[in-house]
């Protein structure tokens, strides 16, 4: 071989070598006929050791897998192809510093096919090290959970989540329960939302949820009182100090406000065709205090009784 | 007559509620489950054995009619029943291609009577 | 509009089926589950007609997820796996196992869609070269999100004929349907056309 051939020969090779890349190249038998210093340095086994072994010899565990069927499209149909790390795990054992390290780096691999003159094809597997972006990934995922269980609003309207709800009101239970006052709490509905939602939409159904929430929030003065999101068309209010007469007077101006917004209902089961809702009030006396499954059971009932009534009306049980 | 059981399936924990407790006041002894989604449904309803499922059309998810798609296909001999506020003949239609019943929403006392009717001959 | 006789569609058919059930056995691999896919059906059109198919009957465009890979040697085609968006999350979701909210589709799911895309078309076209025993170069895949004509027209191709395919996509009792878009130029298609029928004669032959 010319001198320039040769020398531009080894050039290549150097640069094969000293890209930041794992590069191994199979020949058409699946002989290694190329293993780069960066699968040397991760692998701790050299270049020398590598050359002229059979792949699947070197990588027994690899036959029949995702590898296997790469190398045969790359050979055969001359088909590159694209490992993720999402769907194969770490496929080759290679480690930031082996021997020290028990864990594999995160992989992400291409097998390609690579033409030589007067030769059958040869197949270049391409490693890259994707730890760093697999690791920065994960953080930022459990940050998300992390922050979506923490927080205490409801994402559509705005108001207290479910989750504020259940810890307010142990919170205000056990308030009411230490300082021998009455406690009220008011289930509320909107009356056929499954209608509204069927007729005009789940959009048009999500600003009608919305704006009762907020105009019935609106009414609440003092600041132990509190409204949640209970469910998809339900809403509860915690009143901490407040007897039965003046929780059926809350409920009362509630009910009137969201009947005041007159959001149009063609599917409203009451001649008024107008957004309503059904209020259930239960009240644990001052001197009787119940658990907290007694009293919602019993707001519960109260709103049964308000539906069955004809909805777009208040009920109240007591708690037993 | 031997106690039912009902499967009340729907997204919505009050219209849940008010099945339920229309059923009780007309049968007291009778058992009411709830699942809130069509897959729970699937999960729990060979556990449960209902002797009738009512099914809420419009829910999140698989939806009611494929979920009675799966039930009918996976245990035929239990009655269900398709529950909608929206009528629509595609519903309707379905409905009967299947062999199952369809009952408008709201629900009302009456409506769940008639429901259950054939449970008690 | 470029057709084929019954014979042939059906010749052609099989060649897919053969095609996606070794893709099945991959993602089955990976997957250490049952995976069945299968091609229903095949149709040819042109690349308007295709575009208002794959973007359904619903008045809102939905969007969808393409990969796409570009092929060229003895024909040259450009080839893109379709799901809608949140089939293609689903599958995703399924193969990798995860129990992530459908909204955050991070780039990694996006390479994960990518490898499905790749598995799956490097499978069909590879068998169509087999059996028509003709040489082609690949393409590695590109992720593709928007409407149905945007990915139809995303590889600047100025063929105007799409021979689709419907595929079925089975896993974990999920059944999703998704298609499978080849844009051929008219010799590509001529090409087709006459390796189908050299195909039948050869197994006829053997009959």
């Amino acid at each position: 071989m010319d001198a320039h051939l040769q020398h531009r020969l080894q050039l290549l090779e150097s640069v094969l070598c000293a890209v930041n890349v794992g590069a191994i190249v199979l020949d058409s038998e699946r002989r290694i006929v190329l293993w780069n210093t960066w699968m040397a340095r991760h692998s701790a086994r050299s270049g020398e050791e590598m050359v002229g072994q059979d792949f699947f010899a070197v990588f027994p565990e690899l036959r029949g897998q995702r590898v296997d069927t790469a190398i045969q499209q790359a050979l055969y149909n001359n088909f590159p192809s694209l490992l993720s790390q999402t769907l194969n795990k770490a496929p080759f054992p290679l480690f930031a510093q082996p021997g020290v390290d028990c864990e594999r780096l995160q992989q992400a691999v291409e097998v390609s096919p690579v033409t030589a003159p007067d030769a059958p094809r040869y197949c270049l597997i391409q490693i890259n090290d994707v730890s760093i972006a697999v690791g920065r990934e994960r953080l930022l995922r459990e940050q998300a959970m992390v922050l979506r269980s923490q927080t205490f609003s409801d994402g559509l309207t705005g108001i207290a989540n479910r989750r504020h709800f259940d810890v307010a009101m142990e919170k205000e239970h056990r308030r009411a329960k230490r300082g021998c006052l009455p406690l009220s709490l008011l289930m509320i509905d909107i009356d056929n939302f499954k209608a509204y939602n069927d007729h005009y939409g789940h959009q048009k159904g999500d600003q009608c949820l919305i704006q009762v929430a907020a105009a019935l929030a609106g009414i609440l003065k003092r600041p132990a009182d509190l409204m949640a999101r209970y469910g998809g068309e339900e809403f509860a209010i915690i009143l901490p100090d407040t007897d039965v007469e003046q929780a059926s007077l809350m409920a009362e101006a509630l009910r009137l406000r969201a009947s005041e917004l007159a959001i149009p209902h063609e599917r409203s089961s009451s001649d008024l065709r107008q957004v309503t809702v059904s209020i259930g009030i239960a009240t644990q006396q001052h001197d009787r205090p119940v658990d907290i499954s007694t009293l919602i059971g019993a707001a519960d009932r109260a709103l049964y009784q308000a539906k069955r009534g004809g909805r777009n009306r208040i009920h109240s049980c007591l708690p037993d | 007559m031997t106690p039912k059981t009902i499967l009340i399936v729907d997204d919505s924990r009050v219209s849940r509620m008010m099945a339920r407790q229309y059923i009780v006041s007309l049968h007291a002894d009778w058992q009411v489950e709830e699942a809130g989604t069509g897959e729970e449904a699937l999960e729990r309803v060979r556990s449960i054995a209902p002797d009738l499922v009512l099914m809420d059309v419009n829910m999140p998810g698989m939806g009611g009619i494929a979920a009675a798609e799966q039930m009918r296909a996976q245990l035929p001999a239990v009655p269900i029943s398709l529950l909608t506020a929206n009528v629509q003949t595609a519903t309707r239609e379905r409905a009967t291609q299947l062999g199952i019943g369809f009952m408008e929403k709201p629900i009302t006392e009456a409506r769940i009577a008639q429901l259950i009717a054939p449970l008690e001959a | 509009m470029f057709n084929l006789s019954e014979l042939e569609n059906d010749a052609l058919v099989e060649i897919f089926n053969i095609g996606v059930g070794q893709a099945a056995s991959s993602m089955s691999a990976i997957v250490n589950e049952p995976v069945r896919m299968s091609v229903p059906s095949i149709s040819f059109m042109n690349r308007a007609e295709a575009g208002r198919l794959l973007a359904g009957r619903e008045a809102t465009q939905e969007r969808i997820c393409g990969v796409s890979q570009h092929y060229e040697g003895a024909f040259r085609t450009e080839a893109i796996l379709m799901f809608p968006e949140d089939k293609s999350l689903e599958i995703v979701r399924l193969m990798v196992g995860e129990a992530v909210p459908l909204k955050e589709l991070t780039e990694m799911e996006q390479e994960a869609m990518c490898e499905i895309g790749n598995i799956i078309l490097n499978s069909c076209v590879g068998t169509l070269a087999n059996i028509f025993q003709r040489e082609l170069q690949g393409s590695l895949p590109r992720y593709h999100i928007g409407t149905s004509d945007e990915i139809l027209t995303a590889s600047g191709s100025q063929a105007d004929t799409v021979l689709l395919l419907h595929i079925d996509f089975v896993l974990e009792k999920h059944q999703i349907h998704g298609y499978v878009a080849f844009i051929l130029d008219m010799s590509a298609l001529h090409d087709l056309k006459e390796q189908i029928n050299l195909y039948i004669a050869r197994a006829m032959g053997q009959a």
